[in-house]
């Protein structure tokens, strides 16, 4: 690997090595991290770049992050509230519990899916580490989570005061654990997507059906029937990262609770190991990306 | 000079670089080719390629959807799967040497770069590169188009791991060479096709590499401009320690080169003196175009027959 930080003026001692016997599956990891961390300026640089653009060629720029959180919301209230009858007390904030953090999620995932195809002339004519990638559009992405939680607060502050408490001191706890599945996610995705274009529609379909079955728009208490008549449906619940996720922020924002501590912390630790492993696929994949696109 | 019978065969001979290399004496430009040949066994070796091979699988190159993939998967209609870019080419350069790769088009030339670049990883072999590389494969690929000129510099230094403080002593540089007025703070979308060449042409070349890897980068932008890039490539052909160029131009091989190579279908099929390497590769392409002029008459006038 070139390390551009030991050059010393113009004479510099660089070496470079390319070789077909590469690092064993925890030597790539290593190798896949110390990449990110080497050139994080570069992803800085390219989700800065990404940021500006997504404002630019709109007509309301980074407001629609502000917006858009608000007009799912009414889709659902209206939906639930008004046609199903299902009526939840404070619904609206209810809700937009869920959405908040599934739009940060499903743009980042979206992001990451287009990013390693979408540098493909780059990929072609300059050697770099292939990992900063989706790492960057993932840390893009981050802002939309950012720019919703005003309407979050204003929703709170104006309709919802005996709600709000100070248990929101919380949220960025969640959102690191967020953080660290989406990554994960994400590279597996932009990886996989280089050699089958179309993992863009599969994942679309997926993460739809994911959201549904999630407790998103219910609560986890909505389930317990279901999940005291079968096992599986149980053993399902309570794997699926997005139970503790929407369910501890819906604690600290609507119900004046802590978080799931012990749930996250196990969604924390077996996200960390999923980037490892998508990481070593990532690297794995990587030599055949110039290739291949 | 001998010469492996049958361009398929791996088998090679080297050609003995003579004392003086071919390039033509008295020229206004040539002074940058004969460098000291005689240090050739003591001099540090900046590139060592050993049994290099590039292998390209065809199931899964050019855009491919599940669809496809499956329908490949059961498909057993035979058909090679993979096909050899490159293979067992060895090579050694030296501090001080240019060596020119020359060959017929698919020959492998640009994949060699490229894996000296280290934008392609090698399939089997290694290589070492000593020293810091730079490629002028990368004009104005790249460039952000919503992003404006500056941004785009500061973005390709840190895609190039150039460091930030060195990329802030460069810029001012590289935006005078372009010479593309106040547009640099305009975004790329708005410049005119010969701006952008000579903005790529700029960064690719602010650099100061150990090793210059060159792949016919010449014909950019205006007349003036292409006196003024020609000037630069020269410049840092004379200061680069040592230089791996790509053309299909001779004059470039005798001028700038104390080294040639032939490589083809992948395979090296000479080494040695820039002229005798370059005989052998117009002998070589006289005879393919040849053997293409009977076959084209073989189709017009008979049936196939082949």
């Amino acid at each position: 690997m070139t390390t551009p930080e030991t050059a010393v003026e113009s004479t510099r001692e660089v070496a470079f090595r390319s070789s077909a016997t590469r690092p064993g599956s925890v030597g790539l990891i290593r190798q896949g991290w110390a990449e990110i961390w080497s050139r994080r300026r570069l992803i800085g640089y390219l989700a800065r770049a990404d940021l500006k653009k997504k404002g630019a060629d709109t007509l309301f720029g980074n407001l629609w992050w502000i917006i858009d959180p608000l007009l799912q919301m009414l889709v659902y209230v209206v939906l639930v509230d008004f046609i199903f009858q299902r009526s939840v007390p404070d619904y609206p904030l209810f809700i937009f519990c869920a959405i908040l953090p599934w739009k940060w999620f499903t743009s980042s995932v979206y992001d990451a899916v287009t990013s390693v195809v979408g540098q493909e002339r780059l990929i072609k004519q300059i050697h770099f580490p292939k990992l900063i990638l989706p790492v960057a559009s993932t840390t893009a992405a981050v802002a939309n989570f950012v720019f919703g939680l005003i309407p979050l607060f204003a929703l709170l502050l104006l309709f919802f005061r005996d709600r709000a408490s100070w248990h929101v001191v919380f949220i960025p706890v969640i959102a690191v654990v967020q953080f660290a599945f989406t990554i994960a996610f994400c590279t597996l995705v932009a990886s996989v997507n280089v050699f089958f274009r179309d993992i863009g529609n599969v994942v679309r379909h997926f993460m739809r059906l994911w959201f549904y079955l999630s407790p998103g728009l219910y609560s986890l208490a909505a389930l317990d029937d279901q999940m005291k008549n079968n096992p599986l449906v149980a053993a399902a619940v309570q794997l699926n990262p997005w139970t503790w996720i929407f369910e501890s922020y819906r604690n600290v924002i609507y119900s004046d609770l802590f978080p799931y501590w012990y749930q996250l912390g196990v969604v924390f630790l077996l996200s960390i190991v999923f980037f490892a492993l998508s990481t070593l696929l990532f690297k794995r994949l990587e030599p055949s990306f110039a290739k291949v696109l | 000079m001998t010469v492996a019978p049958d361009s398929a065969t791996p088998a090679r001979t080297p050609v003995p670089v003579p004392e003086t290399s071919g390039s033509v004496a008295g020229h206004p430009e040539a002074d940058a080719a004969p460098r000291a040949v005689q240090e050739r066994a003591s001099a540090p070796v900046v590139i060592d390629v050993r049994n290099l091979g590039v292998k390209y699988s065809l199931r899964f190159t050019k855009k491919t959807t599940l669809r496809q993939s499956m329908a490949n998967l059961f498909r057993r209609d035979g058909g090679p799967t993979e096909f050899w870019a490159l293979r067992n080419v060895d090579f050694k350069l030296v501090h001080g040497e240019s060596l020119a790769v020359i060959g017929p088009n698919g020959a492998g030339k640009s994949t060699l770069l490229q894996v000296l670049a280290g934008i392609i990883t090698p399939s089997e072999g290694d290589i070492d590169v000593r020293g810091a590389i730079s490629s002028l494969l990368t004009l104005g690929a790249g460039f952000d188009q919503d992003l404006t000129g500056r941004e785009n510099i500061w973005l390709a230094g840190a895609f190039m791991g150039v460091p930030h403080s060195e990329m802030a002593r460069r810029i001012e540089p590289i935006i005078s060479f372009a010479d593309i007025g106040i547009f640099i703070d305009a975004p790329i979308k708005t410049y005119s096709s010969g701006m952008r060449a000579r903005l790529g042409f700029s960064i690719a070349t602010s650099v100061d590499p150990d090793i210059l890897l060159l792949d016919e980068v010449l014909a950019t932008g205006d007349e003036v401009f292409r006196a003024k890039s020609k000037q630069r490539v020269l410049d840092l052909v004379h200061a680069a320690k040592a230089i791996v160029l790509v053309t299909h131009d001779m004059n470039w091989v005798t001028e700038f080169c104390n080294r040639a190579m032939l490589l083809e279908k992948g395979h090296v099929i000479a080494e040695g003196a820039p002229a005798d390497v370059v005989k052998l590769h117009v002998e070589h392409s006289r005879e393919a175009r040849a053997r293409k002029a009977a076959e084209i008459a073989a189709i017009g006038g008979a049936p196939i027959t082949r």
